[in-house]
């Protein structure tokens, strides 16, 4: 696998979208290459930062105004 | 009786979403107010359309497109362009693609991503053209697959894919750029 492989298949990984086989030839390739393992690490902080960190909850007065909505149907 | 327990069902089934709505709905609107107004138009457009919702299926994916279509109609009947900033430089990484992963390379001391604060992302997002945007915020915020991403949107899987690989590209280049130059971090910490 080259390291444009593993650049494009690690975003797949990260998206839970990865096939097993490749899993295993992609994680190959990191242990082989330092600069992609990196990477890779750097790649998955980020997106699990994104995911934490920009959840949001809907206010009680939006909660209430949707269930009037549906209520009214 | 009938009825009313299909309609309980529906009531279940679409109110589930709502944190994540209203989420993605900040994401589109990029302030509360509108974004509230958005979460409503939706459920009254899904409450109208209910006939069209198979009962056990997908409900968030429907939901989503559903506010992503209203938000499109509302900004096309105020003849305004979608918000996104997309500088030559976005442009020039967005063409060259991998091709570009060498000049960005990693850097295996940076520890910054670990300590992000929603400000910091929030930014970051605020930034990345609205095609990557919306594609990043469905699958890392939202937590879609590729496939219900693809159906929200309305494009191909492989699109889907290029643009969530992309718009990660772009935000790790902005947030690596905002900790350089903010000042936000210590020395010692790189």
């Amino acid at each position: 696998m080259t390291c444009e492989d593993a650049h494009l298949h690690m975003h797949d990984y990260i998206s839970g979208e990865l096939s097993p086989e490749i899993c295993d030839d992609m994680f190959d390739h990191f242990e082989a290459c330092e600069y992609c393992r990196n990477h890779f690490h750097e790649a998955r902080r980020m997106a699990a930062g994104i995911g934490n960190l920009m959840q949001s909850t809907a206010p009680p007065e939006l909660h209430s105004a949707v269930s009037r909505i549906l209520a009214g149907g | 009786m009938k009825n009313e327990v299909v309609r309980n069902q529906f009531d279940e089934e679409v109110l589930q979403h709502l944190d994540g709505l209203f989420g993605y709905a900040l994401h589109l609107c990029r302030n509360r107010e509108d974004a509230s107004d958005l979460v409503q138009e939706t459920y009254a457009k899904a409450l109208k359309s209910a006939s069209q919702y198979s009962l056990g299926t997908n409900a968030r994916a429907w939901l989503f497109a559903i506010m992503r279509n209203t938000h499109l109609n509302e900004i096309r009947s105020r003849s305004r362009k979608p918000v996104g900033l997309a500088g030559e430089w976005i442009e020039e990484l967005t063409r060259k693609d991998v091709a570009e992963l060498r000049k960005f390379g990693p850097d295996p001391e940076a520890t910054f991503m670990d300590r992000l604060l929603r400000h910091d992302i929030e930014e970051a997002l605020s930034k990345l053209p609205e095609t990557f945007r919306e594609a990043v915020v469905l699958c890392d915020v939202q937590g879609f697959s590729y496939s219900e991403i693809a159906s929200t949107l309305g494009v191909p899987i492989g699109t889907v894919r290029s643009r969530i690989h992309r718009g990660r590209m772009i935000l790790r280049h902005l947030l690596t750029d905002w900790q350089k130059h903010s000042g936000g971090m210590e020395t010692n910490d790189l």
